[in-house]
């Protein structure tokens, strides 16, 4: 009898873990087949259509925000692109309200505001506030930019970014700081070590992996979905600028480091030099910006930044680097019209163009064009009395925001890659005697210019 | 897993049911209830792996989401500072307190807090107070009560410190000479048996708590006049007391949290940290109508005084149409006070890591301050520069809010500055009344971001370079001819009689005596006529309407400018060129205004205010106004005093007005 009994229980054991098994290769299928499933984001809600949470969390979120009087402004891309196809119609009718709930209530994890952070007074007053309406939120705070460059100043860290979340829905608060070069900069979004990876799906968030640069925005006060919000003036242009708003930080430390090792050079000439690079390059970037031709910094300004992040004292000229595809005719008059006179040109537009104006007192601002073939990008040279051509190769590259003498310029993300092409692996080190047609390292003999054409494409003025 | 079945082959021998017929087989034939067995086993095994196999799968997919969603964000910075290991709970703290003629220290749970063995230094009692819950160090003072009068600022500060704190005490080299009766017998209340026989080179320790009991007091007479007591090392335990206990109970408002959060770390700062009437840390002056310089940010330059920057920020708080928010304290170093100070107003501040020496040092954090300033405020046309010792006047940005656009719109100025140098009580008079001279003189002063961007910042002395920004600011090559705005009645006060270049005697001698506007929202008068030419006009205009002088008399005496009021009165002076500055000395030293070096003058021109009559100086020949002078009159000519003395003085100290 006994031995029958063990025998049951065993069977029956063997029965309940066949059942469990199937069960769990079943459950282990499920969750197979959605990899990227909802198992482990709970925060979503179901996929259906409309959500009224979403819609509430803002408004509520909206009536925090008005009630401490701080202005903030939706930069959400993903209304702002809906919000863009009906401008017209939102623009006209403020107040109208709407039929139904067409941009907020899409279902989605969180949505994006702005805050100037000049016009918020830093109340603590406003978390409270929010946690008694009970939102849960998380700051992410950071050393301050703005004192980066100073060598030996330690600021109190700065808030980059606020995270609201209520219920299945988050409001990301990006806080933008004005900046020397008149424009706006938001942070990057770091989490330190002990804070919670899970409070939002972060790396859904649409800012925050890069710092970027933005200009100042124009605002306008909409109704959308019957909640008042503040949008920029002009979606479209917004995110235009937001999709290659990536900023670069100058390498101060690195900076730092080569000051000690080459001591900057104090001159009256020096200080003289720099000064009027910087106002030449001021003027440049003015013409330029006003063309609509986007420019960044070339050749010994853009070693300038990398390296020491100021101008090279004895380097003489100013380089930029534009584009083939957005020169225009226009460049040249336009110069001429700021009081910097064209010096010579070499090259024509289908070949190895650059141009030369002449800025105060021998400071010459040099525009190389920039020729992009399939794997790599190259500018050319010229030598007047040769005409010899030459060819720089770089690779290629995207370009990113940077701040370089009080001014937001344009310098390759990939600067390392950019200078390296140029001036070969020992950049680091300062070289007072260069000579542009054999010290480049990314230099190669491109032939000569037909005689017949020297007239066009070799003129000094 | 479809192994598991009977074995199909061996079928059953009789007409039973297959359950029966298994049943039997299981007990029957002992291979295969064996072989049955294992396989059950296998199964339950196959099971715990595919579970476990689940759940690791679960879990890694779990965590790279996780990964997923942080990776990009994660700090770079993974060596977050370990948090601080919480202050350990103990009760009871053990206190070494040693007193000898060459050496004093004290030590608290082994951690010494305060060592001076500095030959020539730290003479007299130095008290030290623990906060009573905590244990920490929330003031160190020295009073040299061998010298007159620091028993008495001793006193002060022992009522100020609140009952329940711990204070320590002890002497080094000598702490009776000038120790009065009061100090003595504040000492004896705070139940010291020797203090009111403490004498003459004696040694002394002593702990107790404000109010409380005595933990301990250690003496050594000196056995004569010629010795010191023999070294006393007094070492004794302090039993702490729970930190409800050590705190007010003040409503819970924002305020209140940081006046708790700087109570509970410093001491010395008087009724702001009192339990029942605390003095307010927000003062909402009234706002300025039309105000100017809302948006200007001001830059408050400080050191390690941070008795100093309360009361600076006190009075810079409470000037109408401040903006608090606009205000950055540069705190020169990594001190602990002054910051605590800046965050109980809820200001934000920057420490700076010292560079250089002496004035280098001060010029560098001048330099980074400004840098950072205009960094932080990139929209900023204008910075308004202050100092940790001066106090601000309620009027101070009503006075800039209506002068600063001269600073926008006259390329000539260099500054505007709140600090009239030769307004003193008995040579200032007019609160409405504004001067253009050719000397910068800092003490509250508003700097263009141009200038500063342009001109000084490339070229300000580097490190090496052991000079004084102010003094360097007020060279030909920096300023250009350009000229500040100053009042007549100086909108900062200079309070500071510790510092770089300052002393008591010296604070005393130029600055006790410096008047101070106290009436709120002065109009100021005529100031288009401010501007350049306008100026010039304004200055013929008084020259002509000033009566002539005797100059028969001596300037110095009294009687020299009769006793009227609100008359204009000129007297004429020698001066050979531009530079003789001899006879301009010799009459502010008689007249008890700044004489260390030359300011305030405009083109050899002086302005200033007599028995409430304008008195104006003219250099003759060099100013262009030596016109004026009628021909019958002789310049007055005061020799210098034949002794060498003020020749060698004036550089020494001429850069000593800032500190």
């Amino acid at each position: 009898m006994q031995r029958i009994n063990k025998n049951v229980v065993l069977a029956l054991l063997s029965l309940t873990s066949l059942v469990f098994l199937l069960f769990q290769l079943y459950y282990y299928k499920f969750y197979l087949s959605q990899k990227n499933g909802a198992v482990f984001s709970k925060v979503r809600g179901s996929q259906s259509g409309q959500d009224s949470t979403r819609w509430h969390v803002i408004r509520k979120f909206l009536g925090l925000i008005s009630s401490h009087n701080i202005p903030v402004y939706l930069i959400d891309p993903l209304i702002l692109g809906l919000v863009d196809k009906d401008i017209e119609q939102i623009r006209s009718s403020p107040d109208g309200p709407s039929a139904e709930c067409k941009y907020f209530c899409a279902q989605r994890d969180f949505t994006t505001f702005a805050l100037l952070e000049k016009t918020w007074k830093h109340e603590v007053g406003l978390f409270r506030t929010a946690e008694k309406m009970g939102f849960q939120w998380l700051k992410i705070i950071n050393k301050d930019p703005r004192l980066d460059g100073m060598d030996d100043l330690s600021g109190i860290e700065i808030p980059l970014h606020y995270i609201f979340k209520l219920a299945s829905h988050a409001i990301h608060l990006v806080v933008f700081y004005e900046r020397s070069g008149n424009y706006l900069w938001h942070g990057p979004l770091r989490l330190k070590q002990h804070m919670d990876r899970k409070f939002v799906p972060f790396r859904k968030l649409h800012f925050g992996r890069y710092p970027g640069a933005y200009e100042k925005p124009e605002l306008v006060l909409v109704s959308i979905d019957d909640l008042k919000v503040q949008i920029p003036k002009n979606p479209s242009s917004f995110l235009e600028e937001m999709s290659h708003s990536r900023f670069l930080e100058c390498r101060y430390r690195e900076a730092r480091a080569f000051f000690q090792l080459y001591p900057d050079d104090a001159s009256l000439d020096a200080v003289e030099f720099r000064k009027k690079a910087k106002s030449l390059l001021h003027l440049a970037a003015l013409t330029l910006n006003n063309l609509g031709v986007k420019f960044w910094l070339s050749s010994g300004t853009c070693l300038g930044w990398y390296r020491q992040c100021s101008v090279i004292p004895y380097s003489k000229d100013v380089d930029l680097g534009v584009f083939i595809r957005d020169y225009k005719a226009d460049i040249i008059p336009a110069f001429q019209k700021a009081g910097l006179p064209l010096k010579h040109k070499f090259g024509k537009v289908e070949d190895s163009l650059e141009l030369s104006f002449q800025g105060e007192d021998d400071v010459k601002l040099d525009i190389f064009f920039f020729y992009e073939e399939d794997d790599y990008i190259w500018n050319g040279g010229t030598q007047a009395k040769s005409g010899k051509k030459f060819k720089y190769l770089f690779p290629k590259f995207t370009l990113c925001w940077t701040e370089f003498v009080e001014l937001k310029v344009h310098v390759p993300c990939e600067t390392r890659q950019y200078v390296e092409a140029n001036y070969g692996p020992d950049w680091k080190v300062p070289v007072k005697m260069w000579d542009w047609k054999s010290s480049p390292s990314n230099v190669q003999y491109n032939g000569v210019w037909p005689v017949d054409e020297w007239d066009d494409v070799i003129q000094i003025y | 897993m479809d192994e598991w079945k009977p074995n199909p082959a061996i079928k059953p021998h009789k007409k039973r049911s297959w359950y029966l017929a298994w049943k039997y087989k299981l007990m029957n034939q002992r291979a295969l209830r064996k072989l049955c067995q294992t396989g059950a086993v296998l199964f339950l095994l196959v099971t715990v792996i595919v579970n476990i196999k689940l759940i690791l799968d679960t879990r890694r997919a779990a965590y790279e989401e996780e990964e997923e969603s942080a990776q990009d964000y994660d700090d770079e910075m993974l060596n977050v500072e370990v948090p601080r290991h919480p202050v350990s709970n103990k009760k009871v703290l053990d206190v070494e307190v040693y007193s000898s003629r060459s050496k004093v220290y004290v030590a608290v749970d082994g951690t010494t807090v305060l060592e001076d063995e500095a030959r020539e230094q730290g003479r007299g009692i130095h008290v030290i107070v623990l906060n009573q819950a905590t244990g920490h160090v929330m003031a160190k003072r020295v009073f040299d009560t061998y010298s007159p009068h620091e028993d008495e600022a001793m006193v002060l500060f022992l009522n100020m410190v609140a009952r329940g704190r711990i204070l320590i005490f002890t002497i080094k080299d000598e702490g009776s000479f000038h120790l009065k009766d009061t100090a003595k017998n504040v000492l004896k209340s705070l139940g010291s048996q020797v203090a009111p026989f403490l004498s003459w080179r004696d040694m002394w320790t002593f702990v107790g708590k404000k109010g409380g009991e005595v933990y301990g007091e250690k003496h050594a007479k000196s056995p004569a006049l010629s010795t010191w007591g023999d070294p006393v090392l007094l070492k004794t335990e302090v039993h702490l007391t729970s930190v409800e206990d050590a705190e007010c109970h003040w409503p819970d408002t924002e305020l209140n949290r940081r006046r708790k959060r700087f109570c509970s770390k410093v001491e010395g700062y008087g009724s702001v940290c009192s339990c029942k009437d605390p003095t307010p840390i927000e003062f909402n002056p009234d706002p300025l109508k039309d105000n100017k310089v809302f948006d200007v940010p001001v830059a408050v330059i400080a050191g390690n005084r941070p008795n100093y920057l309360y009361r600076m920020l006190r009075s810079l708080l409470s000037a109408q149409g401040i903006n608090p928010q606009m205000i950055t304290v540069f705190i020169d170093g990594y001190y602990e006070e002054p910051m605590d100070v800046v965050e109980l107003f809820g200001l934000s501040g920057i420490q700076h890591t010292p560079i250089s020496i002496k004035n280098a040092r001060v010029s560098q954090h001048y330099k980074a301050s400004l840098t950072a300033t205009f960094n932080l405020f990139p929209d900023a046309k204008f910075a308004v520069v202050l100092e940790e010792d001066l106090d601000i006047s309620v009027d101070f940005f009503s006075f800039l809010s209506q002068s600063i656009h001269l600073l926008e719109e006259d390329e000539s100025l260099y500054c505007i500055s709140a600090w009239n140098d030769q307004g003193y009580e008995h040579t200032a008079e007019d609160p409405s009344l504004l001067y253009r001279v050719e000397t910068m003189p800092g003490l509250g002063w508003v700097l263009r971001k141009s200038l500063y961007k342009d001109e000084l910042e490339p070229k300000w002395p580097t490190p090496e370079k052991l000079w004084d920004w102010d003094m360097w600011m007020r060279m030909p090559e920096q300023r250009k001819g350009r000229e500040c705005i100053i009042p007549d009645i100086s909108r900062s006060y200079h309070f500071g009689i510790v510092g770089l270049n300052m002393n008591g005697y010296f604070h005393e001698a130029y600055f006790k005596k410096h008047k101070f506007n106290t009436v709120p929202n002065v109009q100021l008068k005529n100031v288009e006529s401010l501007r350049k030419d306008a100026y010039e006009t304004e200055i013929h205009r008084l020259l002509g309407e000033a009566e002539v002088l005797d100059h028969s008399k001596n300037p110095c005496e009294d009687s020299f400018v009769p006793d009227t009021e609100g008359r204009v009165y000129v007297m004429f002076i020698r001066m050979e060129q531009e530079a003789d500055f001899t006879t301009w000395t010799q009459l502010a030293k008689c007249l008890h205004i700044w004489d260390l070096d030359v300011r305030g003058n405009h083109k050899g021109l002086w302005r200033l205010f007599r028995k409430k009559n304008h008195f104006l100086v003219v250099g003759v020949p060099a100013s262009p106004y030596s016109s004026k002078k009628p021909s019958s009159v002789t310049p007055i000519y005061m020799e210098p005093p034949a002794k060498e003395e003020g020749a060698v003085a004036v550089p020494a100290v001429a850069a000593a007005e800032q500190t």
